[in-house]
């Protein structure tokens, strides 16, 4: 069919021919810029917001802090030593990266989806990885940002929670990018902005609060104790109390091997969905 | 390998191309090759799989069998070369509402590798007279203004091949004709265009060459003069002042002629026939003034115009379908 007669074209022709040629010779060089492009746009997706999106979340886990630690909390025993109003800063610190990673990234490629802006993402170069890459960088800025100011306020407070540097960071970065990929997961399935809220009401908010935020495991009555071991958000929670305070329901290492094996399964699993463009290019 | 295409040798290049959603073929074995330098039109009624054809080229469509080429690189595999050469302006409106237009355009630059500068953000904003809302919230632009940042960021990259997705749907009379006249700009400077519309009179004003698409499969391809000389036809209603007798009919029993409601009569005839009559006998329409004449009828008023496009539209896509034409949301003309 396509055998029927060419266009008769001479001037417009060439040009189109000169300019594919001009455009092939930087379209062949790869480029990394569009990356950075993204990311910084979902950077300031939350930004533009910050009182809602960073103050917010800081006051509501202050508040916490205040009524449980600051008022309550000399009231409260030492538990293993650490003064309560340092054992919970680990926790409230947890509670906001966890609920933050998880609602930037899902709320803002849901909304992208549904806009129908994602279409200006698809069409462009930018591969799977990049794209995942921007998602989740930018909702890992936003929860340690979050985490990061709960953390100083609390220690400003009179916390100590200065433990072990190194393994605090790691912790709260990779927590972070658990929830931020899992973010991009649902939000590539989800047909409604139920699917998106249904998941931290019913399922995240409650095992981070019972994954020890505000008490020691070793406090619950048999057989909540043990039951608590099946909480994976239990081994975020004591990993960070660790490198904060010293004080640990399970050991370190256990945590961090959950961490790196979810965060390995979830990127390749949106990576996956991604690449195959299921739910997206469709 | 990928080249820029050497004379004779087409921009993109569909082989065979079937999409299949389930039970549903929305692409059905279409091969095509895009001219470069050329205006395509791809005509077809609502769900004729246009949209799908040109997803597949584009990137929004995935799990197509076939092969696609873009300057020679495989859509499919160098995805990260063709879609700098492609861009795409789609049918659905769209808009962030976090950010303003300036913003938007300068991001979608940006995904291709490096932002547009400034200037070419202005240059862009004023070309679609945009300047006024650069600073404002996407979400506060009428729906014409939509369509035209839609434009701007297919335009940002600076792309060799751009796709318009029925781009005047929904478009006021003024900004359609402002939106053909950039186009035919866009190709004067070397950018190759394929747009897909159901609005006959844009495939007749714009393109170089027509295919028309049905049910996912491409029925006939050619150059635009091409199918309109072939099929095209003129209609000439002449009202009298008084009923036409009977006996008008029987003189002229070789020509499509019917009554009109009222007092009048209506000759169809194609193009093609006018053409060939001019050679040796009078033509249809003379034919039917002598024969009022001779009858002694006097004419109130001629109206004449031409189907072109419609005809052949109709024909392939109604016959070759053996669909009734009604309720198919396809009509003649240009947009509302």
């Amino acid at each position: 069919m396509s055998a029927a007669t060419p266009p008769d074209l001479h001037g417009p022709a060439d040009a189109a021919r000169a300019r594919v040629a001009a455009l092939l010779e930087r379209a062949r060089e790869p480029r990394l810029g569009g990356v950075w492009t993204l990311f910084g746009k979902e950077v300031r997706r939350f930004w533009n917001t910050a009182a809602q999106t960073i103050g917010s979340p800081v006051v509501t886990t202050l508040l916490y802090f205040v009524v449980f630690g600051y008022s309550l909390g000399d009231r409260l025993r030492a538990i293993d030593g650490v003064p309560y109003i340092s054992f919970i800063v680990p926790g409230l610190v947890m509670l906001g990266v966890i609920n933050n990673a998880f609602i930037n990234s899902a709320f803002s490629l849901f909304l992208t989806k549904i806009q129908g802006t994602i279409v200006d993402v698809l069409v462009s170069p930018l591969t799977p990885g990049q794209i995942l890459f921007a998602y989740v960088g930018a909702s890992v800025l936003r929860a340690l940002l979050v985490g990061v100011i709960i953390w100083i306020v609390a220690a400003l407070m009179g916390a100590q929670t200065l433990a072990h540097l190194g393994v605090t960071v790691a912790f709260m970065l990779l927590t972070a990018t658990m929830f931020a990929t899992l973010g991009v997961v649902i939000a590539i399935h989800a047909r409604d902005f139920n699917h998106i809220n249904l998941l931290p009401s019913f399922l995240i908010t409650p095992l981070t609060f019972l994954g020890g935020v505000f008490y020691s495991i070793d406090m619950l009555p048999a057989p909540w104790d043990t039951l608590s071991h099946f909480n994976p958000i239990l081994y975020m929670v004591s990993g960070l109390r660790h490198g904060m305070v010293g004080h640990s329901d399970v050991p370190v290492w256990s945590g961090a091997l959950i961490l790196v094996a979810s965060n390995a399964a979830l990127w390749g699993y949106a990576w996956l969905l991604l690449r195959s463009g299921r739910k997206l290019r469709e | 390998m990928g080249a820029p295409p050497a004379p004779g040798e087409p921009l993109v290049r569909i082989d065979g191309v079937t999409k299949r959603y389930g039970d549903l073929v929305a692409v059905d074995d279409v091969s095509l090759a895009i001219e470069p330098g050329e205006i395509f039109a791809l005509l077809g009624p609502n769900g004729a799989g246009k949209t799908t054809l040109i997803g597949c080229v584009t990137g929004l469509t995935v799990g197509f069998s076939g092969r696609i080429t873009v300057a020679g690189y495989d859509v499919v595999r160098d995805y990260r070369v063709t879609r700098r050469l492609v861009g795409l302006v789609p049918q659905e409106l769209n808009y962030d509402a976090f950010f303003t237009v300036r913003d938007l355009i300068r991001y979608q630059g940006g995904y291709y590798g490096e932002p547009p500068s400034e200037r070419r953000v202005d240059e862009l904003l004023d070309a679609f007279d945009l300047s006024g809302k650069a600073d404002a919230n996407s979400r506060w632009l009428s729906g014409g203004m939509k369509r035209r940042l839609l434009i701007v960021k297919a335009l940002v990259h600076d792309p060799a091949l751009l796709f318009l997705d029925e781009p005047t749907a929904g478009v006021d009379v003024v900004l359609r004709e402002e939106l053909w006249a950039y186009v035919r700009r866009l190709r004067e400077l070397g950018t190759t265009i394929v747009l897909t519309t159901h609005y006959i009179e844009e495939a007749e004003m714009l393109a170089d060459r027509v295919g028309i698409i049905d049910g996912g499969r491409l029925l006939r391809v050619d150059r635009r003069e091409a199918l309109m000389a072939e099929y095209a036809s003129r209609t000439v209603d002449v009202r009298l002042t008084r009923p036409p007798p009977p006996e008008l009919f029987a003189r002229l029993p070789d020509l499509q002629l019917e009554p009109l409601a009222g007092e009048g009569v209506r000759l169809v005839y194609r193009d093609a026939e006018a053409d060939r009559a001019a050679d040796a006998a009078p033509s249809p329409v003379q034919r039917l003034l002598d024969a009022l004449r001779g009858l002694d009828l006097d004419v109130a008023s001629v109206d004449a115009h031409r189907s072109s496009l419609e005809a052949v539209f109709r024909r392939l896509v109604f016959t070759e379908d053996r669909q009734a034409p009604p309720s198919r949301g396809v009509t003649g003309g240009g947009p509302p």
